[in-house]
């Protein structure tokens, strides 16, 4: 077999809100020194497949800087290693990835070249921990066209998944996109292996007429009809953290103990790109409680319950609780943060309360879907001025500046947005 | 101006105990995550010196995975990069390839540095100091030195312990002397020095160069009146941490709100090889005070003063205060630590006390190198579970249980040796 993986990072993630605005999802900081990506990428070398593309389209240049030549995940290499294929413009076609599978379509040369026999498609967009060897065994002892990772989902969320019903042999039979009822809880994790040839074929054949060609709505539900889709059971450690109350419940899980995903195993190392940083400097008066505090960061106030990124000073007299901190963001003295998610740069004024009060219910007027759950956000670079009163779900836009928190002297009320 | 360093790395260390039994004195870890060498290696690339070889000798093997082919420091390149150097035989049957000092050693070396370099950088790869040598190297070309050396004032009870260095109002060195009991002089030189390749080569092969084991003791002394020595005053931090006390120190000074020696200057980064590791993990009952903790380590104890390496392990009930401890050592639930340092992959059994009462009696062994209630435990060591370990106690590497006396080990003892 030889087995190549693509994975698609191309997506919006729009509800992650400003976290994902200067970024792509797939980018996006998790557990302190992690990005989303680093999982998956991490998964294809710990399961020993070395040629890796990454498809990208939507605000890639963070993704770029983060795996540049692949050298993190020892994909830095000769033959294989990893590949960023960005959409691009040729003689009578010029196309932006109109679906997850047209993506896939417009690099066939790519999937050819390699001369692979066995193509991986993953998303770039979900934490876990996945083997994918005992998966293409299967798919090979199978002679499968099609083979899909599933688990068992919660009855309720079944209308957010690919359903799968498969028979005793664990053959596919009926595969519905996002059912309103669902006669099973197997879910799709998108985490799929095909064989190249029927892959090649089938893109080839369907892409004519679907501009936005998409794995679940058009690719698979076809070759289910075929009869030659096969359903691998996980039942490890999988979430996509696709909204902000989703991020930061993922995140708070990790640092509660309770969390199934163990990033300290020494046999399946996560992976990532990190600068170098000096050991985190905790201070004579500093209090850390069921944290992760990364290497850079200086905490000389109190954290509690909270994830720090990389390079994050806590100022003597601050107070952090329940929040996620991102790289380099400062937070001044006497200064509280309480549920909230901070983007990187950040700078938080002295004595100014961010997460403020117990509203917790009032959504955010500019995005209610997104914004309900209580955690304010704050944007990429934002400069909060010092002694502010910063209710719940309030959204600072990034690199905002004092100018804009005149219309706030002094409360900016939950629900509101700044910038 | 082409330049070449190198770095000196050979030697052995003995006044650092255990740390030293398994690995060169410049593959020390220090201050949780770095090695020492990584200082005057970061110095090189921060300085822009891309070109660096490594002499090696006692111990290399620690050094030689830590160095690589250079990533972390950017020396994995096409021209120059890093070499790590090791003794070789010269011919068959010839006896005494061993390098017998620094001067032997760059004397063996010396066919390392190519026609094109100028001058050559000569360090120690056992200080811990952050430098720009470019200010250094610029002097030396201004002045036309034949060689100039970095000098710093010590207080002059200290003299004993350096070359002290005396020089006319231009800088010009007119005096040298190695180790005196009695000086006037308070320039102490650092063991930093910039040749030029001509003179460096010419002197270790020629008369009366080529029989001088020791830079400092040999070749500076016959240098001084008729070569053009300068000394380069340098004001910055540093430190020789060549004994356990002097170690001890320099690593808990980093513990201090405004640290001589800073790590977080994003214009001078030390770098160093890390393994990947996720955030350091502090637990719902954990107590952290005053520490440096590493990625990679998980503290569901008491953590006070301290510095922890990545992937230490310290289980909850446990108490950790005043110590050193290394890359994945297990401190088990209830153990104490108190004033010790800790190797690599030691693992300290739950209720075990290392570091316990207030006799001070000095080691028996080694009673001028441990005295000063410093506890010391060698990499891949066992303390076992309730077992009490008092003041410079040593415990040998990969001692095992069976080692152990019965009862307690008293002030002084050594484990597994």
């Amino acid at each position: 077999m030889r087995v190549i993986a693509l994975i698609l990072a191309g997506g919006a993630g729009t509800r992650l809100g400003v976290l994902s605005e200067q970024r792509a999802k797939p980018a996006v900081p998790f557990a302190g020194r992690f990005r989303i990506i680093d999982f998956t990428l991490s998964n294809c070398v710990n399961s020993g497949i070395y040629g890796v593309a990454v498809l990208t389209q939507y605000l890639p240049r963070s993704l770029n800087d983060h795996i540049g030549i692949g050298r993190p995940w020892d994909l830095d290499r000769g033959h294989g290693g990893a590949r960023l294929l960005q959409p691009y413009q040729g003689r009578g076609h010029q196309q932006w990835y109109g679906g997850t599978a047209d993506a896939v379509l417009q690099n066939l040369d790519y999937l050819r070249e390699s001369r692979a026999d066995t193509v991986v498609i993953l998303s770039g967009d979900h934490i876990y921990k996945m083997d994918y060897r005992p998966m293409l065994r299967l798919h090979e002892e199978r002679q499968a066209d099609l083979t899909v990772a599933v688990m068992h989902v919660a009855p309720e969320e079944t209308s957010r998944f690919g359903i799968v019903i498969t028979n005793d042999r664990g053959r596919v039979d009926k595969f519905l996109e996002k059912p309103k009822e669902a006669p099973s809880t197997l879910a799709n994790m998108g985490v799929y292996v095909f064989s190249a040839n029927v892959l090649i074929e089938r893109l080839r054949a369907l892409g004519a007429e679907h501009p936005d060609l998409d794995f679940g709505k058009h690719v698979i539900p076809g070759m289910v009809n075929d009869g030659n889709v096969f359903a691998y059971p996980f039942a490890g450690y999988w979430v996509d953290v696709g909204t902000v109350e989703a991020y930061w419940q993922t995140s708070m899980a990790l640092i509660s103990g309770q969390s199934e995903l163990d990033l300290y195993d020494p046999k399946w190392v996560i992976h990532t790109r990190s600068e170098e940083r000096a050991p985190v400097k905790v201070g004579p008066q500093a209090t850390i409680n069921q944290s992760m505090v990364c290497n850079g960061s200086i905490v000389r106030g109190q954290v509690d319950r909270s994830v720090l990124s990389p390079g994050v000073y806590v100022s003597p007299g601050a107070v952090v609780r329940e929040s996620v901190v991102m790289n380099d963001t400062w937070i001044g003295p006497g200064a509280v943060v309480d549920r909230c998610i901070l983007d990187k740069n950040v700078s938080v004024g002295p004595g100014t309360y961010l997460g403020w009060g117990d509203d917790y219910l009032t959504p955010n007027q500019a995005a209610p879907e997104i914004f309900h759950t209580g955690p304010t956000i704050v944007g990429k670079g934002a400069h909060i001025p010092s002694s502010r009163r910063i209710g719940r779900n309030v959204v600072i836009r990034p690199d905002v500046d004092d100018d804009e928190f005149t219309a706030f002297p002094e409360v900016v009320p939950s629900g509101s947005t700044v910038g | 101006m082409s330049v070449m360093a190198m770095i000196l790395a050979g030697g052995e260390g003995p006044a650092l105990s255990v740390l030293t039994a398994m690995r060169s004195e410049a593959a020390v870890p220090f201050g949780g995550k770095y090695r020492i060498i990584d200082f005057a290696l970061s110095n090189c690339v921060n300085s822009g010196i891309y070109n660096v070889a490594i002499l090696t000798q006692y111990q290399p093997r620690s050094l030689n995975d830590h160095i690589g082919v250079g990533r972390p420091w950017d020396l994995d390149r096409s021209t120059g990069g890093v070499r790590l150097l090791q003794p070789y035989q010269q011919s068959r049957g010839e006896p005494g390839a061993w390098q017998e000092g620094t001067a032997d050693a760059l004397r063996f070396n010396l066919d390392v540095i190519r026609e094109t370099v100028e001058d050559v950088l000569i360090l120690a790869g056992d200080h811990v100091y952050k430098m720009d040598y470019r200010p250094m190297l610029r002097f030396h070309e201004e002045q036309n030195a034949d060689l100039t050396m970095a000098v710093r004032n010590v207080p002059s009870f200290e003299a004993y312990r350096y070359g002290m260095v005396s020089s006319d109002p231009d800088r010009r060195v007119v005096g040298y002397q190695e180790k005196p009991r009695r000086t006037a002089s308070t320039s102490a030189s650092m063991g930093i020095y910039v040749i030029r390749r001509e003179l460096l080569v010419d002197w270790l092969t020629g008369e009366p160069g080529r029989d001088q084991r020791d830079f400092g003791g040999e070749v500076i002394p016959s240098f001084v009146g008729n070569k053009r020595l300068y000394a380069y005053p340098f004001q910055g931090y540093w430190a020789d941490v060549g004994t356990v006390q002097a170690y001890w120190e320099a690593n808990i000074a980093l513990l201090s709100e405004t640290p001589a020696l800073d790590l977080y200057d994003p214009n001078w980064v030390i770098h160093t090889r890390s393994e990947e590791r996720p955030a350091a993990l502090v637990g719902p009952e954990a107590r952290v005070e005053g520490n440096l903790l590493c990625d990679g380590c998980r503290i569901e104890g008491t953590v006070i003063r301290s510095i922890i390496s990545p992937g230490v392990y310290v289980a909850s009930g446990a108490v950790v205060r005043d110590a050193i401890v290394m890359t994945d050592t297990v401190i088990e639930p209830g153990a104490e630590v108190d004033r010790a340092i800790l190797d690599k992959h030691v693992v300290v059994g739950a209720n075990a006390r290392v570091g316990c009462g207030d006799d001070n009696t000095s080691n028996r062994w080694v009673p001028e190198r441990l005295n000063t209630g410093l506890t010391m435990v060698g990499k891949r060591a066992i303390v076992p579970p309730g077992k009490t370990l008092c003041r410079n106690v040593v415990v040998y590497p990969r001692a095992s249980a069976k080692d152990y006396p019965e009862g307690d080990v008293v002030s002084g003892e050594t484990i597994g040796a």
